[in-house]
């Protein structure tokens, strides 16, 4: 303090603050006022990376030995070595093509963030140089005084030194909901605890402060999380795994295919040159080149249709990880809550009422003829400070705002649903004294006058905790008469009193009394300090409890995760009475489940005794879970369906988080305050509420849910789901046509005939045919009820299985091959050459100087002409494997389902795809024809249908296998062929 | 998800020896035997069946084709050129007149492509009118061939002079146009040879003035007109001997018929052909 005191001056309570030189000297020394970014990779490393990922290594291998291809050919004069330099260019461009296109995509979600973190700059109140200053935030600096008022967000970690009624909410640091009161009083040795200090970013909500700065920017409390959150490492999703693998997968085979044949062909005498010219087109047919942009846009494509739902994805593989999450660990209030009290039941007449909780409540439809409820209204009406900001006639009641406390906000929306005009009653009703609620009467009192003209008596109302209410009366009113309160009677309101209580609800009693005309007369002199009125003998009127309600939405989601086999843990700050019954209630903890606590209380034995196992619910206490070691935290975890965590602080919440991961499951987690981001971050998805979410917790989530609901987060999981499904759909599509992409090369070595297809020609299928269709294939709905099977088990349903690989490559990609060879060799024939003079024919047709090749019928060919026939041979492959793709694209809609059960023409950009995949085609054989680099020729127009009989029975005999797998589920065809 | 753990390398050993074979389950590969079975059968029956397809899909295509002629022949409009003897590498011939062996490969390719053109084997062909083309009935199933005998290849024929020049330092070349069924040229189609470089060489042609004559036209494929005989035009170059050692290039061009090409861009053969010739003494 006596270091202090310069800066107050000769007197401590005006103080003068720093000079500006001092503050600018600090903030030189200390930095502005502000939280460090989580560190960021620079973008240059993110764009090589995306170089350098997937299959852009292997391209890079093919383009590379293009180039030693190119090298050699042209030191030996050889007259095509420029086609190898060209190949080699293309090849390079498709990587870095692909990879801008993915740096993009990524950018733009990244940017998404950005603007959430744009934020108007805070203004703080500083006294400087002895007067009062309003500065930006991030120029504070340690010593600073500052001022602050109800609303203002704290500017930074702050000491106070005068303090008056200040209340702040600390939630999104400590998790307390309740407001906090401050005051200048050291109470505690953890700053944490201790009532002198406001904390940076948390928020004023009433009175009055003045403070010092003790902590500015990183090394605030908040900052010091935040840094912590950034410590957790990301783990990669399991999209991004199933993506990886799928790349092992199909870069094992092309370079196992690819090395094979390079062997081969050595043995076979091939030059080595050679040879490392099919070793290239062995890769290039191999490699999907577009299929990982595909995946992107799919991904995007359906980040769209969630942010739509409410569901904004910062990250793009989170969109599938929602979709696998296997436990939700959620927060209750506001986001299965509607964050917001309400009055939910009532006790009058002996008798317990409901009233309706929902989040559009315009009537109430208890009975209400009874005249105790005409008293216990006006009680409520009357006895209440809380008021509505005026012009808000237009506004829905239950979203009107509302000064006053929680409790008091709940009571006026509630009689002024019932009753209408509150504000009116109140006005008629005259309020002479009050005495407002405080902790040590624990009750609230007003006089009121009454509206009545001809009654003349004065209505003292009162409400308060319902057992100190109790205390103050001798009477009770039971339909409108006062009656003795007598035991019967007191036993009667303990009952409703636990059992309202037991609800989780919070109770307040209400009782009333005229006073007598005679005794306290029109000048009646009410001295709320004296209290010179009666506050005992008082006739008791009835109770109500409020609660936090849950969503509406919310019980049919929880229902709903059941059924997709996801388990729900409600992890809170809340009691665990309140905690279990909104679980309850939204059936966390289903209608017929037990904890231990309930089995033994039911049998009457001590809680040890309950064998475990048979209770499917358990509420677990913050206090207990301190204690636990990691065995018995996963032993509660696999033990118990229905889990609540209640009381427990953010903290806790990581070692919640870790314990479901190391069940293996994937866990999505949901939080608002900074503490929660470490949870966030560890989590397999953290969800941050997009209303009530700090800043921190934003940045550490994968996904900001904007409407807070929980529900939201069910449909983002079936998005998720969804998207899953059909990205195996795409990559099915994708693989099959790499079998009649690659069946040339493979040909072409060991039978030695011209080729039938050639690199060029390939990179048009991949990243032109192919591209719109396979997008189109993310559009298509799900062919069952996918929110009714169990989450996917991250390491045995994956994205690629054996049955789809197989599936694709040894079925349906070699019907398209032969589909396609089927072409090629009509085009052969139909010119001259019979298959049987292919054969073999290689090293002569690719001779520069052998110009009089014979054909089958005596007729001579140059070089030229025979290249001219080669490249319509390519297109005509090109253009049969295009037909085939056509089928397969149909196919593919459905895995197990026909097609005329998911319906031809549902999904319309699928027959966008299809004419696209047709249009370029077209284009490339009759437009680009002309063009010698492209090796495209104008085709005979019955070429396009030589493959359709192929085309046709990849359908049939896909229909086949999907109806083979209907009827007899689980047989071997079913788990050698569903994929 | 826990971080994972680097599984020591004999676990990983163990677990692919657990997966080659499984002694427990029986399982090879992952598959029992009776499951291997099973996929193998099936792929039996799915491989043979578009085996069968395949076979019957090309089986109906070739249905559809003529064996005289082929369907189109639209990507062969004009003919190409081409000479014998063919060098093995590139069309560069080099070759010393006094050593038989450098040309003797060069001899008895030309040897080799002329015994056809014996008159032995002309005795089924038809002397035909020259200078017309030799136009056969349609439903004559096997066409007659005209003679084009040796002798009009003068000096180059092989019969007076068995080393076709190359022993003397005249060699000759055969410039031939390549067959199409059905080409008729037009006009009055010769073979035409320039030396890059003028007075290097001196060319005689054999028939005179490299003609073509029409009768031989038009071809009507391999299996009807088994006898055919391409005309020929042989060119005899005599290197101006003190060139010698110095290698030529001629291009030689089929001129004087508009339907028959010889400008075509990409085409380096269409209707010419050149070649390098060097000859040490």
């Amino acid at each position: 303090m006596e270091s202090l005191s310069p800066m107050f001056g000769p007197d401590l309570n005006f103080p003068r603050g720093l000079t500006s030189a001092r503050a600018a000297e600090i903030l030189a020394r200390d930095g502005p006022n502000a939280l460090t970014p989580p560190k960021s990779t620079p973008e240059i490393i993110k764009f090589l990376k995306q170089m350098v990922g997937g299959f852009s290594i292997l391209l890079w291998v093919g383009a590379l030995l293009c180039w030693i291809a190119f090298g050699i050919q042209v030191a030996q004069g050889v007259a095509s070595a420029f086609d190898n330099l060209y190949l080699g260019v293309v090849l390079a461009l498709v990587v870095i093509l692909t990879g801008i296109f993915a740096y993009y995509q990524e950018a733009k979600s990244t940017n998404i963030m950005a603007s959430f973190s744009k934020m108007i700059p805070q203004q703080a109140l500083v006294i400087r140089d002895g007067e009062k200053r309003e500065v930006s935030a991030e120029q504070l600096v340690v010593g600073d005084m500052v001022e602050i008022k109800g609303g203002d967000r704290i500017p930074a970690d702050i000491r106070l030194i005068f303090a008056q009624g200040c209340k702040v909410d600390n939630s999104s640091l400590t998790g307390e909901s309740e407001p906090q009161s401050r005051s200048c009083d050291f109470t505690h040795e953890n700053p944490l605890e201790t009532k002198n200090i406001a904390f940076y970013s948390t928020t004023c909500l009433e009175g009055t402060a003045t403070g010092m700065v003790i902590n500015t920017g990183d090394q605030t409390i908040i900052g010091r999380i935040a840094s912590l959150a950034s410590g957790v490492g990301n783990e990669k999703t399991p999209i991004a795994i199933e993506i990886e693998h799928f790349v092992h997968i199909v870069a094992g085979v092309a370079v196992s295919i690819g090395v094979l044949f390079f062997i081969i062909a050595v043995s076979m005498k091939y030059k080595v040159l050679d040879s490392i010219i099919f070793l290239i087109g062995i890769i290039v047919a191999n490699v999907p080149e577009g299929l990982l942009a595909t995946v992107t846009v799919s991904l995007s494509l359906t980040a769209k249709r969630m942010a739509k739902k409410n569901c904004l994805v910062k990250n793009l593989e989170a969109v599938e990880t929602l979709g696998s999450t296997s436990i939700i660990c959620s927060d209750k209030t506001g986001t299965l809550t509607q964050n917001r009290m309400t009055v939910a039941h009532l006790w009058f007449d002996d008798q317990i009422y409901s009233a309706d909780t929902s989040e559009e409540q315009t009537t109430q439809s208890f009975d209400q003829s009874s005249q105790s409820w005409a008293a216990l209204s006006k009680v409520v009406t009357l006895c209440n400070r809380a008021e509505f900001k005026p012009g808000q006639e237009n506004v829905p009641i239950m979203k009107r705002v509302v000064v006053g406390d929680a409790s008091e906000t709940a009571l006026l929306k509630f009689a002024e649903v019932i009753l209408g005009d509150v504000m009116g009653i109140r006005k008629r009703n005259r309020k002479l004294a009050e005495i407002p609620f405080n902790s040590t009467n624990k009750f609230q009192l007003s006089i009121h006058e009454t509206e009545d003209p001809n009654d003349k008596r004065f209505l003292m109302v009162m409400k308060g905790a319902p057992e100190r209410i109790l205390e103050r009366c001798s009477t009770i009113m039971i339909n409108g008469e006062e009656q003795p309160l007598d035991r019967e009677r007191a036993e009667a309101f303990q009952t409703a009193y636990m059992e309202l209580g037991g609800l989780g609800e919070r109770v307040l009693g209400f009782c009333h009394l005229y006073l007598p005309e005679d005794e306290f007369p029109d000048t009646y002199p009410f001295d709320t300090d004296s209290m010179n009125f009666p506050t005992s003998n008082l006739c008791f009127v009835g109770l109500l409890s409020m609660i936090d309600p849950p969503r509406s939405t919310v019980p049919d989601a929880v229902s709903k995760c059941r059924s997709a086999g996801i388990k729900v843990i409600m992890v809170t700050g809340d009691h665990p009475i309140t905690a279990k019954a909104i679980a309850k209630s939204v059936g966390i903890i289903s209608a017929n489940s037990e904890t231990v606590e309930d089995i033994a209380k039911r049998l009457n034995v001590p809680v040890e005794q309950v064998n475990k196992e048979d209770a499917r619910a358990a509420v677990i206490n913050g206090m207990e879970l301190k204690d636990m070691t990691t065995e018995q935290l996963d032993e509660i975890l696999i033990n118990h369906s229905e889990i609540v965590f209640a009381r427990t602080s953010p903290q806790q919440k990581l070692i919640i988080v870790e314990g479901c991961q190391r069940q293996d499951a994937v866990v999505a987690v949901t939080g608002d305050g900074v503490n929660d981001s470490p949870a966030l971050k560890k989590a397999d998805i953290g969800i941050a509420m997009g209303i009530a979410g700090s800043d921190a917790a934003k940045n550490a989530a994968d996904m900001i849910l904007l409407d807070d609901n929980f529900a939201s987060i069910v449909t983002g999981v079936e998005e998720g789901r969804l998207i899953f499904d059909n990205l195996k759909k795409t990559i099915a599509y994708t693989l099959t046509k790499n079998i009649a992409e690659l069946c040339p090369f493979l040909i072409y070595i060991i039978a030695s005939v011209p080729l039938p297809i050639g690199t060029i020609t390939i990179l048009f299928i991949d990243l032109g045919t192919d591209i719109i269709p396979s997008v189109a294939l993310a559009y298509e709905k799900a062919e069952s009820d996918i929110m009714n099977r169990r989450p996917r088990h991250k390491k045995k349903d994956r994205l690629v299985n054996e049955q789809l690989a197989v599936y694709s490559y040894l079925q349906i990609g070699i019907i398209q091959s032969i589909g396609a060879f089927l072409a090629y060799f009509t085009v052969y024939a139909e010119q001259g050459w019979l298959p049987n003079t292919l054969l073999g024919l290689r090293v002569n047709w690719e001779d520069d100087y052998y110009n009089d090749i014979e054909d089958s019928y005596g007729q001579e060919w140059t070089r030229y002409q025979r290249t001219y026939l080669q490249w319509t041979g390519y297109t005509a492959f090109f253009v049969s494997i295009t037909i085939q793709q056509v089928a397969d694209l149909i196919i593919r809609k459905t895995r197990r389902n026909s097609i005329f059960q998911q319906g031809l023409l549902r999904n319309k950009v699928i027959w966008v795809g299809i004419v696209s995949q047709i249009a370029i085609a077209l284009i490339l054989s009759y437009g680009l024809g002309s063009v010698t680099a492209l090796n495209f020729t104008p085709l005979r127009v019955q070429y396009w249908f030589v493959a359709m009989p192929y085309a046709i029975l990849i359908w049939v005999y896909d229909e086949i296998r999907k109806l083979f797998i209907r009827q007899y589920p689980g047989s071997w065809w079913d788990k050698n062929m569903y994929y | 998800m826990s971080k994972e753990e680097k599984k020591p390398f004999s676990q990983t050993m163990a677990e692919w020896r657990q997966f080659v074979y499984n002694p427990r389950s029986g399982e090879f590969l992952g598959r029992t035997a009776k499951s291997w079975g099973l996929i193998l059968l099936f792929y039996l029956v799915f491989y043979g069946f578009l085996a069968a397809l395949f076979t019957f899909t090309m089986w109906v295509m070739l249905q559809t084709l003529s064996g005289d002629i082929p369907k189109y022949r639209d990507r062969i409009r004009s003919p190409g050129l081409m000479i014998s003897p063919k060098p093995v590498t590139a069309l560069e011939f080099y070759f010393n007149k006094s050593d038989s062996q450098s040309y003797a490969e060069y001899v008895s390719t030309l040897k080799q492509f002329l015994k056809s053109y014996d008159d032995s084997k002309q005795s089924k062909n038809i002397a035909c009118t020259a200078g017309k083309l030799f136009e056969q009935n349609e439903d004559r199933a096997i066409k007659q061939a005209c003679q084009f005998n040796r002798t009009k290849l003068g000096s180059c024929s092989g019969v007076e002079d068995d080393t076709f020049g190359y022993a003397k330092g005249t060699p000759c070349v055969l410039v031939k146009m390549n067959r199409i069924i059905g080409l008729k040229p037009e006009g009055e189609p010769h073979i035409e040879c320039l030396p890059k470089e003028e007075g290097k060489v001196q060319i005689t042609y054999f028939p005179d003035g490299g003609m073509i004559d029409l009768m031989y036209f038009p071809y009507y494929g391999k299996k009807l007109h088994a006898d055919y005989l391409q005309p020929l035009v042989a060119v005899q170059l005599a290197i101006i001997s003190n060139r010698t050692k110095e290698e030529v290039t001629i291009e030689c061009k089929i001129m004087g018929s508009p339907n028959l090409k010889n400008e075509d861009d990409r085409d380096k053969f269409l209707g010419r052909i050149s070649f390098k010739i060097q000859m040490s003494e």
